[in-house]
C-alpha cells in the first residue's frame, strides 16, 4: 500500500518536474500567475462596461477558471511529452498499474492549479475591491481544490488523446477556449443556448464556479454542496475516462504499433 | 524456473499502414517472418543484421511492447502476450541513441522515477541507484541535468536504468550506436561484466567486432528471418573455402561492380567508402585466383593497395546477408 | 524580397493544420463568447463591433505567438544560424515571418465575420466598406511590423515564451479591442496611446461602425509601426553582433 502511495506521490512529483514545460520561474509567473489575472481583468472590465453581471460574478468565476490552465496544459504535457523525450516505451514496460502511474501525474498539476486559483482570486479581489466573507474561505478553498482536481483529470484525458492523435496542442488550445465559453464563467449560463449549456454541464469548472459564487455571496456550504458534488462527479468521470483511454491506446499500440514507443 | 531465458517460435509481425487520405492505400510490411530462437539462462546472445532486418521489431515482440501477428514467445517461461506483468518484472530494455531520458531531470531523478515505475522497493532504491551510478561510472555527475550529458554518458545512464530492478533478461538494442570508440570499449566491458554475473543478455548491433568479442552465440537476421545461427567460429564457416581480395580504388561505378560480380569464381563483391577512397572487397572460391580478372575489370580506374586475406566474421556476415538480398531480388522478378 | 518571403511563410503556416485550426477555431469561439456577452448586455446594435473585435483579437494572438514562436522555431529547426549567415540584413529575413503571421491572422477576422453572419445573422453593413477593406490590411501590416520588434526582443530573452503567453490578454484589454479604453483606469491611457494595436483596432472599428474618421487612426497606427520596424531592425543588427560575440545564437 505504501508502495502505491510512493508511486502516485513521489512518482507524480518527479514526473511533474520532468514533463512540465513551464516550471522555470519566468514561465511560471508569466504564464500561470500573471496571465490568468489579466484574463480576469479583461472579462471583469468587459462585464462592467456591458453591465452583464457584477464584479463578483467575474472575479470568482474567472478565478476558478484560472485553475484550469495549468491543469489542461499540464495534463497534456504529462502524457504527450513522453513522445518528445522518447520515454514512452520505458514507461510502458513498467509492470505496475498504469492507472496509478498516470493518475498520480495529475495530482501535482491540480495542486498547481489550486495555487493559481487562490493567487488570482486574492490579487483580483484586492485590485478590484471585492470583499468575500471570511467565514466562506475554508469552503471556497475546498471548492477550488475540487475544481483543480477535476481539471487535472480532464487534462489527463486530453493528454491521453494527444498520445494517439498528433496535434495535441490544438486539442488543448481549443479546450481552453471552450472552457471559457461553455462553463458559464463569463457568459451567464442563462444567456447561452440550451445545447451549449448542456455541454457545459459535462465540463469541469461549470459546477465549481457555481458553488464558488454561492459561497462568495455568503450563502454557506449547504447551498454550495450540490454543485460541489456535481463537480467532483465530473472530475471522477474524467479520471475514469483518462484511465480507460490510456489502457485502450496501450493495448491498441501493442497490436498495431500505433504509438511511438521508441 | 524455466530452462530457457528466451524462447520464441514462429514469431511473425506484420505492420499495416495506410497512406493517402482521400484514397487510402493499404500497405503491408512483413517485418518479422517467422523467427525461432532459444536463449539459455546467462547466455550473451547476439542478434546481427542490416538496417530494417527486423531486429528492433523482434526485440519489441519479446519485451511485450508489440503483440506478434503469429507465433509465441516466452521470457523465463512467461508468455509475452498474456503474462505481461510477470515478463516485465524480469526484463530490462536499453536502446541506443540519445532519446529516452527526461532531459530536465538529473541522472539520479531519472533513476528514481524509473525505480518507482519498475517496482524497486522504497528502502532499497537509494542503495541500488548509488550502486548502479558506480557501475556505469556516473558517480559525481549524478546531480547534473541529463541535457548536459554527452552521448556516451546518456548511453551508460540508459544501461543503469535498464538494470534498476535486477532484470534476469536484458535487451540491448544497438547500445553502441554513435558512441566514440573509447566509450564503446567501456560499454562492452560493462556488458561482459553483466553477463558474467548471470544476467541473460540479448544484444543487437551492427558492429561485427562487438558481436565477435562479446557474444557466445550469434543469430544473423535479414529479411525478417534468421539466416544463420551459431557461435562466432561456426558463423565464420559460412565464408569457408573463400579468399578475400581487397582493392583500394577511386571511382568504381555500379556497372563495374556488376561486371566483377559476374566474373567466374567470384561469390561476393561489395564496395565501401573509406575516407576519400573506396574499398572493393571481392570474395572468391579459395581455389580460383580472381585477382588478374578483377584488376582487368578495373582497367582505367585509379587503384591503391591490393591485398589478399583470409575471411573474417564480417565477410561471413556479408556472405549471409547478400545471399538473402540475392534471393529477394529473384523473388521480385515476375514469374 | 519581403513579399516573396511573407507569402512563402504564410504558405508554410497555412499547411500546418495546427496553425490553421488555431487561427480559425479559437477566434470563432471567442467571437461566440463576445456575441453572447453583448447580447446579454442588451446591446444588439453592437454585434458587428463584437465580431470585428474578436477578429482583431485573433490577429493579435496570431502575431504574438507567431513572432514569439518565429525565433524559437528557427532555433529548434537549427535554421537560425543559416538565416543569420544570409547576406541580408537580419531584419529583412525576420520581417516576412512576422508579416506572414499577421496575414494568417486575417483568417481569424474572416472567420469571425463569416461565423457571425451565418450563425447569428449579424448584418455586415460596414459604415465605410472601402475604408474597412483598407483598414484591415493596414492594421495587419502594422501589427506585422510591430511583431518584428517583439521577435527581435524575444531573441534576447531566453524565456520569450513566458512573455508571449502573458501578453495576449493585456494587449486585448489595453488597446480596446473589445472593451472601450474609456472604462479602464486612467493610467493605462498613455500605454494605449503608444501601442500600434490601439490605433489599428480603432481604425478598423471606426470603419466598421462609422464612429469616427478612419484615416487619422490608421495613419497613426502605421507611423508607430514603422517606428517599431526601425527599432526592430536596429535591435536585430545589435542582437546579431552580440550573438556572434557571445556565441548565443544556437542556444535555445
Amino acid at each position: 500500500m505504501t508502495d502505491l502511495f510512493r508511486l502516485v506521490g513521489t512518482g507524480g512529483v518527479i514526473a511533474y518536474r520532468a514533463l512540465f514545460n513551464w516550471t522555470t520561474p519566468a514561465m511560471f509567473v508569466g504564464t500561470l500567475l500573471v496571465g490568468p489575472l489579466f484574463q480576469l481583468l479583461f472579462f471583469a472590465y468587459l462585464g462592467r462596461q456591458l453591465g452583464v453581471a457584477d464584479d463578483r460574478f467575474y472575479i470568482v468565476g474567472n478565478a476558478v477558471l484560472a485553475a484550469s490552465l495549468a491543469c489542461v496544459f499540464g495534463g497534456t504535457m504529462a502524457v504527450s511529452n513522453e513522445r518528445r523525450f522518447g520515454t514512452l516505451g520505458h514507461v510502458l514496460l513498467s509492470p505496475r498499474s498504469r492507472t496509478a502511474i498516470f493518475l498520480g501525474r495529475a495530482l501535482p498539476y491540480a495542486g498547481n492549479g489550486l495555487l493559481i486559483a487562490v493567487t488570482t482570486l486574492g490579487a483580483a479581489a484586492f485590485l478590484l475591491g471585492l470583499r468575500i466573507p471570511g467565514s466562506a474561505l475554508p469552503a471556497l478553498l475546498l471548492t477550488l481544490a475540487v475544481a483543480a482536481l477535476s481539471c487535472g483529470f480532464f487534462g489527463l484525458a486530453l493528454g491521453a488523446l494527444g498520445l494517439r492523435f498528433r496535434d495535441v496542442w490544438l486539442v488543448s488550445n481549443v479546450s481552453v477556449a471552450l472552457l471559457l465559453l461553455l462553463t458559464g464563467v463569463n457568459v451567464p449560463a442563462a444567456e447561452l443556448p440550451a445545447g451549449m449549456r448542456l455541454a457545459g454541464q459535462f465540463l469541469p469548472i461549470t459546477h465549481a464556479a457555481e458553488a464558488a459564487r454561492r459561497l462568495a455571496a455568503g450563502d454557506g456550504l449547504s447551498a454550495a454542496a450540490a454543485p460541489l458534488v456535481a463537480e467532483a462527479a465530473v472530475g471522477l468521470a474524467y479520471a475514469v475516462l483518462a484511465a480507460a483511454l490510456l489502457k485502450l491506446f496501450e493495448a491498441e499500440s501493442r497490436r498495431h504499433a500505433s504509438l511511438d514507443t521508441l | 524456473m524455466s530452462e530457457y531465458a528466451i524462447e520464441a517460435s514462429g514469431l511473425r509481425r506484420t505492420y499495416r499502414s495506410r497512406t493517402g487520405w482521400l484514397r487510402p492505400q493499404r500497405r503491408e510490411v512483413q517485418a518479422v517472418r517467422g523467427v525461432d530462437l532459444t536463449v539459455g539462462n546467462g547466455e550473451l546472445f547476439g542478434l546481427l543484421g542490416p538496417n530494417g532486418a527486423g531486429k528492433t521489431t523482434t526485440i519489441k515482440l519479446l519485451n511485450t511492447l508489440l503483440i506478434p501477428t503469429a507465433g509465441t514467445a516466452r521470457i523465463c517461461g512467461f508468455d509475452v502476450v498474456g503474462q505481461t506483468r510477470e515478463v516485465r518484472r524480469r526484463i530490462g530494455y536499453v536502446f541506443g541513441g540519445d532519446r529516452g531520458l527526461y532531459d530536465r531531470l538529473s541522472a539520479r531523478d531519472n533513476l528514481r522515477y524509473f525505480a518507482e515505475l519498475y517496482g524497486v522497493p522504497g528502502r532499497e532504491q537509494k542503495r541500488r541507484i548509488a550502486e548502479l551510478l558506480e557501475l556505469v561510472r556516473l558517480t559525481g555527475r549524478e546531480n547534473e541535468r541529463v541535457e548536459s550529458y554527452s552521448r556516451g554518458m546518456r548511453q551508460r545512464l540508459h544501461i543503469a536504468r535498464g538494470l534498476l530492478h535486477r532484470p534476469r533478461v536484458l535487451f540491448l538494442d544497438e547500445p553502441s550506436i554513435g558512441v566514440d570508440p573509447v566509450a564503446a570499449r567501456e560499454l562492452r566491458q560493462t556488458v561482459a561484466e553483466l553477463a558474467a554475473t548471470g544476467t541473460t543478455v540479448l544484444l543487437t548491433t551492427h558492429y561485427m567486432a562487438e558481436a565477435d568479442e562479446l557474444c557466445g552465440r550469434i543469430a544473423v537476421i535479414a529479411g525478417g528471418r534468421i539466416q544463420a545461427l551459431g557461435t562466432p567460429a561456426e558463423l565464420r564457416h559460412h565464408a569457408d573455402g573463400r579468399r578475400v581480395l581487397e582493392v583500394e580504388a577511386y571511382g568504381v561505378t555500379d556497372d563495374r561492380l556488376a561486371v566483377i560480380h559476374a566474373l567466374p569464381g567470384v561469390r561476393e563483391a561489395s564496395l565501401e567508402v573509406v575516407g576519400a577512397a573506396q574499398v572493393l572487397a571481392v570474395q572468391s572460391d579459395a581455389r580460383v585466383d580472381v585477382q588478374a580478372d578483377v584488376l582487368r575489370a578495373l582497367d582505367g580506374v585509379r587503384l591503391g593497395r591490393v591485398t589478399a586475406r583470409q575471411p573474417t566474421l564480417e565477410d561471413a556476415y556479408v556472405a549471409i546477408v547478400n545471399r538473402v538480398d540475392g534471393r529477394r531480388a529473384a523473388e521480385a522478378v515476375p514469374a | 524580397m519581403i513579399a516573396v518571403g511573407a507569402l512563402l511563410h504564410a504558405k508554410q503556416l497555412s499547411r500546418s493544420p495546427f496553425e490553421i485550426a488555431t487561427a480559425l477555431i479559437v477566434p470563432v469561439v471567442q467571437a461566440t463568447l463576445a456575441v453572447y456577452l453583448f447580447r446579454a448586455g442588451g446591446e444588439p446594435g453592437r454585434m458587428l463591433e463584437a465580431a470585428v473585435g474578436a477578429g482583431l483579437m485573433g490577429v493579435w494572438s496570431s502575431v504574438l505567438f507567431g513572432s514569439g514562436g518565429a525565433i524559437q522555431n528557427q532555433r529548434w529547426l537549427g535554421t537560425l544560424e543559416m538565416i543569420m549567415l544570409a547576406p541580408r540584413p537580419p531584419a529583412l529575413v525576420i520581417l516576412p515571418i512576422t508579416l506572414a503571421t499577421a496575414l494568417t491572422g486575417t483568417y481569424a477576422m474572416a472567420a469571425t465575420l463569416l461565423w457571425g453572419r451565418l450563425l447569428y445573422g449579424i448584418p455586415l453593413d460596414f459604415a465605410d466598406p472601402v475604408a474597412f477593406a483598407v483598414a484591415v490590411p493596414g492594421c495587419v501590416v502594422g501589427l506585422g511590423m510591430f511583431g518584428l520588434l517583439l521577435a527581435s526582443t524575444f531573441v534576447l530573452l531566453r524565456n520569450a515564451n513566458a512573455l508571449t503567453n502573458t501578453l495576449e490578454y493585456p494587449i486585448w484589454l489595453v488597446s480596446g479591442m473589445l472593451v472601450p479604453i474609456t472604462v479602464l483606469p486612467g493610467w493605462t491611457g498613455p500605454i494605449a496611446a503608444v501601442l500600434p494595436t490601439t490605433w489599428g483596432a480603432r481604425a478598423v472599428r471606426e470603419a466598421a461602425t462609422g464612429s469616427g474618421a478612419v484615416w487619422p487612426s490608421l495613419g497613426v497606427c502605421l507611423a508607430i509601426s514603422i517606428g517599431c520596424l526601425a527599432a526592430g531592425a536596429l535591435m536585430m543588427t545589435y542582437v546579431e553582433r552580440r550573438a556572434r560575440a557571445a556565441a548565443t545564437l544556437a542556444l535555445a
